[in-house]
């Protein structure tokens, strides 16, 4: 099992009890009187049959405040993922935090900041840097790129699935449309892993059938879900942090009730995707400061509803390039989500506004993860941490602490040393080059690809996706659709 | 009195007031005013706000206000003018709207008041617009440009339909076909048959004065 | 009066309630016990008089348990500074933060990342820039930078004071060498306004004379002052967190116990200065986590003690250019001394280490400064907030919020946007010829430059100040010292 980081001190929490209240009532409001859109007649009768209230016209359910609470209380508040290798297998939930990625449509040029669209050498090559990384534990769905070249867009998430099984034994989520959940299951059945399943709201308050058949599917399959929505306050949620807090939970919980009237205790985790509107170029704006007041509200709420976090709002700048901006953004983003006890948080890779990812970039994130891994690990006082003893023998200058014993035992453990990080003097840095975190990151890239193997699939497994993959275009080529 | 009623016209345009300026426009009606001067000032007012937009100085929820705004008054300015039969001096005629299935309306609505703000006149049919619709209204408003916005990957093929269905009524030499939005590249304008395709908001009003030759 | 940021949550803590008197109880055990050792006379006497046993041969003092605590208490819990504009004065203590520049050896070149050393111009400069930011409250020592051309080692202290009097309304900080802070005083006192005198202890456990003869003097002049140990743990302090904790508060608290000792009431801030050992260089560790878990021990310690705190030691970066490594270093260690309670968060200008500063580097910090404060405000939760009516009326898809007279009215309370960021479409930014952040931020520069004028000194106070620079160059002529 990977362990992933574990918060040793209470969370940052920025509401108070009442508040939390108010928030939790104006969502049963609306879930009880404005109701939710789902375009799934399926969903509106087994709603019905267990007491919304439907307008079947207007695809509406209207859901009773005692069925949400009820639903609420049946997710469980942690739970184990089953991997391919049992060292990657997943203990979601609690005070521990797992780093996962944030996908990008296409790759970028690290000389122009142009993107472009990957190889799926390039693809499957950034899937191997994800399998090296010590602080990267889970792998989001479409990553790393949307897009890849000689495969139509049609196929491009079960080829998504394959890569990934194939290139690492993380944990992968995957996404849904046209159907593919059906062969994306079968893959992970067929090399023994679990996956997550996605159902994604369409703000406001409104499911699509597909989303809704991929969560009916991936449940018969007993996979676990990840419930997202993607508001833009502003846009599609009230401008309001609080206002934009209560459209996204309504839409989160009424899936929740879904997945709990499918089959009781199905594994969930409720993921925060939300930007303020920019409201200069009308894209979501990226990197705010809001996705970190809306995240970390987020992660008290649904703390109180003992269920699974996600922030997802997370690896993804307003920048085009790798810089400061880029760095400041995701650095404040990442560290608040780890602070107010997100479970998990969507950094690895993403550079701007789900456009743009690369390897190296996942590297560097790498340091951010661990940086905060470390800090939330908080600090231990004990006799020998305290050292009073110690320092009554070294006692005033010229007293001198580098070359004890103590230090030698306790440094690393009270430090973290980054990986890809300048941590050279001006002359060293100097000699050899004037090296940057972005050299480094690219010297350890070379190095992972050189030197990690991920662990293989057997043959027959390897040849039954394959066999799942000739399914799957076969499938698109009989409807058209390739 | 009837300085003033176009003076209110106006400001409630930029005041973002939907309701007022629905109510002085009928107001100007009733007053018998030029609704020539009417959509004038509130071109203006549009054109006040783009330049504040432009500037920095104000952001989209003004921007989509003040359209609002608009809005709600052009149907009865427009009723009167062709009651009337007046013309309206402008760049060109332009119908916009996002295509079927397709419910995003901030870059379309953006292009449409920064089409205002540059001396188009414009009419916006909202999203989920149907191919008949557009058809509709090109006839209706004798339109030289129709401004096309899909922003998912799944709705860009609607625009293709459309022309299709330009050609079938026997309009499409009579309109310029531009279009945009998230997942809509030149390759894939050329690859339809549009006239033209720009990325940006600002860069689809120099598109439009390219394409009627301003 | 600058009103600065007040957190409107509890402050992050990572100490339980015992670990927090296990370590009070080692400090007060520290003091006692092993004492610290004050190269100063007249100080070794103050404290004998006062009932802490003292051997004047070895310099050193012990510290009775209820003296140390009395004199804690003495310090007042806030307080106000006057500054030369009364709009910015500052009330530096409880639930507030001001953000504080930071200082640098030297200039960076921006094409080569080379230091050098700034011309006048350059200094002055950076001075008018930090004046116009309106995140950055408080200008410290040696800032921007620590001499400019033209000025002798010995003048670089009282050259830089007249700077930031001539160029900036704002407080400031002030340091102490070879009997400088005479005349930074009289500098002071001449314009009307009052300054932060530094006060640094040299661990482990010493002070030097000319420090404590600065203590004296600044205290005296009855101005506040600044204590701090520039603890590198590993090798001047413990190599654990808490046992450096321990030995950076009984340095500080020895020298509070003085300041109190002079003078009853003494406006005291107790400042952070530390770093974790580099293992490998040999120098302090800058931009790591270790000097964030250090901060919130700290400033958990000194609120139990109520007295206000300044965390001067996160900002500085390991790296060498303004990068993405510097943006994410900066933003954590900023992020968490403004969660965990420090009255004054050090932050603006600075790049690697102490040894190079840039405006332009200030202009990008002024972001991250406007981020955190936002952060810190928290989230509004009413009636109007929570817009559950609104959310009704607007109901699921094609329902939609951006022309909303509701977010014409909120947003800008809910988001904030950055200056100097890049915030643009990938088409837009294209055509826009790709700027980035520090494009931004030099065109700002250039603009503050051209279009913000510091209120000027009356005429007769600039040539005071001009005569107390040549009274202070005759001193040390006078001395053989330039």
């Amino acid at each position: 099992m990977l362990k992933g980081f574990t918060r040793k001190f209470k969370p940052l929490e920025i509401l108070t009890e009442e508040q939390v209240e108010a928030i939790h009532r104006g969502t049963l409001e609306i879930l009880e009187n404005t109701g939710m859109t789902f375009y799934h007649e399926k969903a509106l009768k087994l709603f019905e049959k267990n007491g919304c209230k439907v307008d079947f016209e207007k695809k509406r359910a209207y859901f009773p405040p005692a069925l949400v609470e009820e639903c609420l209380r049946k997710c469980p508040s942690s739970f184990h993922v089953k991997a391919r290798d049992p060292k990657s297998d997943l203990i979601i939930g609690g005070d521990t935090l797992y780093f996962t990625t944030f996908p990008g449509m296409r790759t970028v040029d690290l000389d122009t900041w142009e993107s472009r669209v990957p190889t799926k050498k390039e693809n499957d090559d950034a899937v191997k840097v994800l399998d090296a990384l010590d602080n990267l534990h889970k792998i989001l769905c479409y990553t790393p790129y949307f897009e890849v070249k000689s495969i139509p867009p049609i196929t491009a998430i079960p080829e998504s699935v394959a890569a990934k099984i194939r290139n690492s034994t993380k944990i992968q989520l995957t996404g849904y449309s046209k159907d593919c959940e059906i062969f994306n299951i079968k893959m992970a059945i067929s090399a023994g892993t679990e996956i997550f399943g996605q159902c994604c709201a369409s703000p406001p308050l409104t499911y699509y059938g597909d989303a809704i058949e991929s969560a009916f599917r991936f449940i018969e399959a007993g996979f676990p879900l990840h419930i997202s929505t993607g508001d833009v306050f502003g846009g599609t949620a009230p401008a309001t942090l609080a206002g934009s807090m209560i459209t996204n939970n309504a839409e989160i919980i009424a899936i929740i009730v879904l997945t709990q009237l499918i089959k009781p205790g199905t594994r969930v985790v409720a993921a925060d995707f939300v930007f303020p509107q920019n409201m200069q170029t009308g894209s979501p704006a990226f990197g705010a400061i809001g996705c970190s007041l809306h995240h970390v509200m987020f992660n008290q709420i649904w703390r109180k509803y003992g269920i699974p976090t996600n922030n997802a709002s997370v690896g993804v700048s307003s920048s085009k390039k790798i810089d400061f901006q880029c760095g400041y953004e995701r650095a404040i983003l990442a560290l608040l989500s780890a602070l107010s006890g997100g479970n998990i948080i969507q950094l690895h890779g993403g550079i701007h506004g789900e456009l743009t990812y690369h390897p190296i970039q996942s590297i560097l994130d790498d340091d951010i993860a661990g940086m905060i891994g470390r800090f939330i690990e908080g600090v231990e006082v004990s006799d020998e941490t305290l050292a009073i003893d110690l320092i009554e023998e070294v006692g005033p200058i010229p007293g001198f602490y580098l070359n004890k014993e103590h230090t030698r035992k306790w440094w690393k453990k009270e430090q973290f040393v980054p990986k890809a990080a300048d941590r050279l003097t001006y002359p060293e840095w100097m000699k050899k080059g004037k090296k940057s975190c972005l050299d480094y990151a690219k010297e350890k890239m070379d190095e992972i690809l050189a030197t990690h193997k991920p662990i293989p699939l057997t043959e027959d497994q390897d040849n039954e996706i394959e066999r799942i993959l000739e399914e799957a275009r076969k499938y698109y080529q009989e409807r058209g659709m390739l | 009195m009837s300085d003033e009623v176009l003076k209110n016209l106006k400001k409630a345009v930029i005041e973002y007031n939907a309701e007022e300026a629905a109510s002085w426009a009928r107001k100007a009606v009733e007053e018998k005013i030029d609704p020539i001067k009417a959509l004038d000032v509130m071109t203006e007012a549009i054109r006040y706000i783009g330049d504040g937009f432009g500037k920095g100085e104000l952001w989209l929820p003004d921007l989509v206000g003040a359209a609002d705004a608009m809005q709600s008054a052009m149907p009865i300015i427009e009723e009167e003018i062709k009651r009337k039969g007046a013309k309206r001096e402008s760049l060109g005629i332009i119908v916009i709207g996002t295509v079927y299935g397709d419910i995003h309306s901030i870059g379309k609505t953006m292009v449409a008041t920064l089409l205002t703000a540059g001396g188009f006149t414009v009419h916006d049919l909202g999203v989920n617009t149907k191919a008949e619709e557009f058809i509709e209204a090109i006839k209706k408003y004798k339109a030289g440009i129709l401004a096309l916005s899909a922003l998912m990957t799944m709705t860009a093929p609607e625009q293709k339909k459309i022309i299709a269905a330009l050609e079938k009524e026997g309009l499409r030499d009579q309109v310029k076909v531009m279009v945009g939005g998230g997942s809509i590249t030149q390759e894939f304008a050329d690859s339809i048959g549009a006239d033209g395709y720009n990325p940006t908001a600002p860069g689809a009003v120099k598109l439009a004065r390219s394409l009627v030759g301003k | 009066m600058l009103k600065g940021f007040t957190r409107k949550f509890k402050p992050l803590e990572i100490l339980t309630e015992e670990q927090l008197e296990e370590i009070h109880r080692g400090t007060l055990e520290i003091l006692e016990n092993t004492g610290i050792v004050f190269h100063h006379e007249k100080a070794l006497k103050l404290f004998n008089k006062n009932g802490c046993k003292v051997d004047f041969e070895k310099r050193r003092v012990y510290f009775p348990p209820g003296l140390v605590e009395e004199s804690l208490h003495k310090c007042p819990s806030s307080f106000h500074m006057k500054a030369r504009d009364p709009k910015n004065d500052l009330r530096i203590g409880g639930n507030t933060f001001y953000f504080t520049s930071a200082c640098g050896m030297k200039t960076i070149d921006l094409d080569t990342w080379e230091p050098r050393v700034a011309t006048k111009q350059e200094n002055y400069d950076g001075v008018t820039i930090l004046d116009a930011l309106d995140n950055c409250h408080f200008l410290t020592v040696y800032c921007p930078y620590f001499g400019f051309e033209g000025v002798p080692s010995v003048m670089a202290i009282p050259e830089s004071i007249a700077a930031k009097i001539r160029n900036s309304t704002k407080v400031q900080a002030e340091g102490y060498s070879q009997d400088c802070e005479i005349f930074n005083i009289k500098m002071a006192k001449a314009v009307g306004i009052e300054i932060m005198g530094a006060f640094f202890a040299s661990p482990p456990l010493t002070y030097y004379e000319e420090a404590v003869e600065a203590a004296f003097r600044y205290v005296k002049a009855r101005f506040p002052i600044y204590i701090s140990s520039g603890c590198v743990y590993g090798a001047t302090g413990p190599a654990t967190i808490a046992g450096s904790t321990m030995t950076t508060s009984a340095e500080i608290t020895a020298g509070i116990v003085l300041t109190q000792l002079i003078k009853t009431g003494t406006r005291v801030v107790a400042n952070n200065y530390t770093f974790p050992q580099n293992m490998k260089t040999g120098s302090p560790a800058f931009g790591q986590i270790g000097l964030s878990l250090h901060n919130v021990a700290f400033n958990q310690i000194w609120r139990e003690y109520e007295v206000p705190v300044w965390n001067a030691n996160y900002c500085p970066s390991s790296s060498k250019k303004i990068d993405f490594q510097c943006g994410y270093e900066t933003a954590i260690g900023a992020l968490i001394a403004a969660l965990s309670g420090s009255s004054l968060v050090g932050l603006h200008g600075e790049i690697y280490g102490e040894l190079s500063y840039h405006p332009i580097q200030s202009i990008l910090d002024e972001d991250i400064a406007g981020m955190i404060g936002r952060f810190v405000e928290g989230v509004e939760v009413n009636d109007e907030t929570l817009a559950v009516d609104l959310i009704g009326e607007v109901g699921p898809i094609p329902g939609f919020y951006l022309n909303k007279e509701h977010t014409r009215k909120w947003w800008k309370k809910e988001q904030f946007v950055p200056k100097a960021a890049d915030r643009l479409t990938y088409p837009e930014w294209m055509e826009k010829g790709k700027k980035s952040c520090l494009d931004y931020a030099k065109e700002r520069m250039d603009e503050i430059l051209s279009t913000h004028k510091p209120i000027p000194l009356a005429e007769d106070q600039d040539k005071e100040i001009e005569r107390i620079l040549k009274e202070a160059r005759k001193y040390y002529k006078e001395k053989g010292m330039m």
